[in-house]
């Protein structure tokens, strides 16, 4: 049975409401909270019909978990999906703060661990473990989490990045209807599948050929874990309009800073998908209406589905036939369109279920 | 990494001690609510955080103008800086004390959660340095350092934190026995147009605290001790130019008969249980502080250990219950008498926090400046 199609958008961030594309890829309005303009659009997307906020991770942006919290207040049905690299804290303390929000806001946080994508940006933090060991240090890091949210009382683990005794925590985790966080999974290496897999309850890749998706997700399907892609969306009345818009991303005076900050960082990443998508950027159309043609640009995540909602739509049902079930969206204007998506795209989908 | 006994006079240059500066007060938060702290095992207590209670304490704290409100860490309570992100919004001036334990988190972790914390806050935050603490708890987060080591580890953790704080910014690099961090840069600030990190606050009776504090800190908490035994304890702190600071319970009544019979009250309403989980801390904790607190209370048959300074509490609430007993007068007078050997803040707990709270507000703290105001002008 395919689970049922949810929808995430990337949150706002501090510069992002003024639409402008900074010359480099780490912004620095980015990385200091806009409060009010994120408030202002978590409420709408509660209204809007979104699932969750994706609350992003990184050196040039606050911390997601202290962020969300302060949002957390002032939504009420809206869930957050806190980004978190593994490996940077004590697992058992991880889950202290993600029970803390839980009791304080309904349970309303999900999580998305990702194993970090740039070999200099972690040694920032004091990490200087390669890529394959980063998995492997994620796979003991989930194990501890889920073992504290699966209800033992006392949790024992020996591992080659971890050893806990007696690991336990006083505040639980508190939902209306779970015991433990919605666990999300990103990462397009084979590490950051099998790793899915086992122990996240959804793994998230970058957007890529329907068939390319179709190949790699199967497996992980087969194991009982959703797959959602990572992807955004540019929606307008006609399909030549909707080109326009995602072309003139492109037209940025900034435009040729970001290509060389882009390409300086795919040079310096680890990471196998942010690696694939940049060959994948070779081309302007990946087919349908799914375009390539910022990539190089804009990175990985500006792979989006062009075009009239009726475009958009069908696209995303390809993408549902062979087993995607969530995404998590953002598009330009970043605001406008996670409201052209709702009011135009969503009611499309519903009639056809 | 140099010696601590060399860096007496490397203290931060932004706090020296200032006999003209009003005295800071800050209380303890975590277990608003809880009628009973520390009374019960932690075993028993519940982690899920009273929050309106809290806020309810919070918002008296902003009334009466407390300076910060101390979010303690531990497996027992909810996540201090989380929790803090909650209770910030709903309150405006009081800032929040967050506890952090070294061992557990990359350093630049740890900052970026501050600094996010504090730009959310408009800066209300303080941050407060753990090093002592039971080890057995300490291994339910993957933490098996022993004692010396967690000693020079703090010491390398604030070495790389106020890297990231440091006015003059750039790339941090640092490479010691515990963290080894390469071109680090962290985009959100502590402030914008403000300080440009948290106060430090440090705890521990130990000199190793002692030197730290001096090291990194702007002000180091220690447990209450009579003046006469404290000054001569404090004063390489002192002269340092780093600040102390105070760790005490409150007990104020109308007059002094009605304060000595409100804690003798306490110790019987918490009774034999309260002595046990006591015990079964005290045997598990490896922290020099606590320690020597205990032996205070066990050394003194009375009970007091000045006409003002009780110690009853102590074997049954532990060593934050000792506590200044007294009327307001009293009590102002005796937070002066610490203010003239170099004590210049005060962490406070009360029983229960928001009654302590309302009397200290309303009664102690305008003696307090008033008497401050008139040595000002002698």
């Amino acid at each position: 049975m395919i689970a049922p199609l949810r929808f995430h958008w990337r949150l706002i961030q501090g510069g992002d409401v003024t639409g402008k594309i900074t010359r480099d890829r780490v912004a620095s309005e980015a990385a200091l909270p806009e409060i009010a303009a994120q408030t202002a659009f978590c409420r709408e997307a509660e209204q809007l019909g979104i699932d969750s906020v994706l609350v992003d991770i990184g050196v040039g942006k606050p911390d997601p978990i202290v962020l969300a919290m302060v949002l957390a207040t002032a939504t009420d049905r809206l869930k957050f999906m806190v980004a978190h690299r593994p490996g940077l804290m004590s697992p058992t303390l991880f889950v202290q703060q993600v029970n803390t929000f839980s009791t304080l806001a309904s349970g309303r946080i999900t999580l998305n661990f990702v194993a970090g994508h740039s070999p200099a940006e972690q040694l920032y933090y004091g990490d200087n473990l390669p890529h394959d060991e980063r998995y492997e240090r994620m796979r003991e890091y989930l194990t501890i989490c889920r073992r504290l949210w699966s209800g033992e009382t006392i949790v024992d683990f020996a591992g080659r990045h971890y050893r806990i005794e007696a690991g336990r925590g006083r505040t639980p985790f508190v939902a209306p209807d779970r015991q433990a966080p919605e666990v999300y999974l990103g990462g397009g290496s084979g590490s950051a599948r099998e790793v899915a897999s086992e122990l996240a309850d959804c793994w998230l890749r970058f957007g890529d050929t329907v068939e390319n998706i179709a190949r790699e997700s199967a497996p992980v399907l087969v194991n009982g874990s959703e797959v959602g892609l990572r992807i955004a969306c540019v929606t307008r009345p006609t399909r030549c309009e909707a080109v326009r818009v995602a072309r003139a991303l492109l037209e940025s005076r900034e435009i040729h800073r970001r290509r060389e900050s882009e390409a300086a960082f795919v040079k310096g990443s680890d990471s196998e998908s942010v690696r694939h998508v940049y060959e994948l950027g070779e081309s302007e159309w990946l087919g349908g209406c799914i375009w390539a043609g910022a990539v190089r640009a804009l990175g990985a995540t500006s792979i989006a589905l062009v075009g009239t909602p009726g475009d958009v739509a069908n696209e995303i049902l390809k993408f549902r036939q062979v087993g995607i079930s969530q995404f998590i969206l953002h598009g330009w204007p970043k605001w406008e369109e996670m409201r052209i998506f709702c009011r135009e795209v969503l009611p499309l989908l519903k009639s056809s279920h | 990494m140099t010696s601590f006994s060399d860096d007496l006079v490397d203290g931060p240059t932004a706090s020296r001690a200032d006999p003209r500066k009003p005295l800071r007060f800050h209380w303890s938060l975590s277990q608003a609510g809880n009628p009973f702290r520390r009374a019960t095992q932690t075993e028993q207590t519940s982690g899920i955080p009273a929050f309106q209670a809290q806020l309810e304490l919070c918002r008296f704290a902003d009334e009466y103008r407390i300076d910060s409100v101390l979010m303690a860490i531990g497996f027992a309570r909810p996540d201090p800086i989380v929790l803090s992100a909650a209770l910030g919004r709903k309150t405006q001036r009081v800032k929040f004390m967050v506890a952090c334990r070294p061992g557990l988190i990359s350093p630049t972790s740890f900052v970026q959660q501050i600094n996010t914390l504090s730009l959310l806050l408009e800066g209300r935050v303080h941050v407060n340095l753990v090093g002592e603490h039971t080890p057995r708890e300490l291994r339910y987060y993957g933490d098996w350092l022993p004692r010396e080591g967690r000693c020079s580890r703090l010491d390398e953790f604030l070495t790389v934190c106020r890297a990231f704080w440091a006015e003059e910014g750039g790339e941090v690099n640092f490479s010691g026995t515990y963290f080894h961090i390469e071109g680090g840069r962290l985009n959100t600030p502590f402030s914008i147009g403000g300080r440009h990190g948290p106060e430090i606050y440090l705890g521990g009776n130990s000199e190793q605290s002692a030197a730290l504090a001096i090291r990194h800190a702007d002000c180091l908490w220690r447990f209450a001790e009579p003046p006469g035994r404290l000054a001569p304890a404090i004063a390489p702190v002192v002269r340092s130019g780093t600040e102390v600071g105070l760790l005490v319970s409150l007990i104020g009544r109308s007059t002094r008969d009605e304060a000595v019979l409100a804690a003798r009250d306490l110790v019987e309403r918490l009774g034999d249980s309260a002595h046990d989980a006591q015990l079964n801390f005290e045997r598990h904790t490896d922290a020099a502080a606590f320690r020597s607190t205990f032996a205070l209370a066990r050394s003194c048959d009375t009970g007091w250990a000045t006409s003002n300074l009780w110690i009853g509490a102590v074997p049954f609430l532990g060593a934050p219950a000792i506590a200044l007993v007294g009327a307001a007068d009293e009590i102002a007078d005796t937070l002066l008498e610490y203010k003239a050997i170099g004590v210049t803040q005060f962490l406070f707990t009360g029983w229960p926090d928001d009654k302590e709270m309302t009397f200290f507000g309303e009664k102690i703290a305008p003696l307090v400046r008033e008497r401050e105001r008139i040595e000002a002008h002698a």
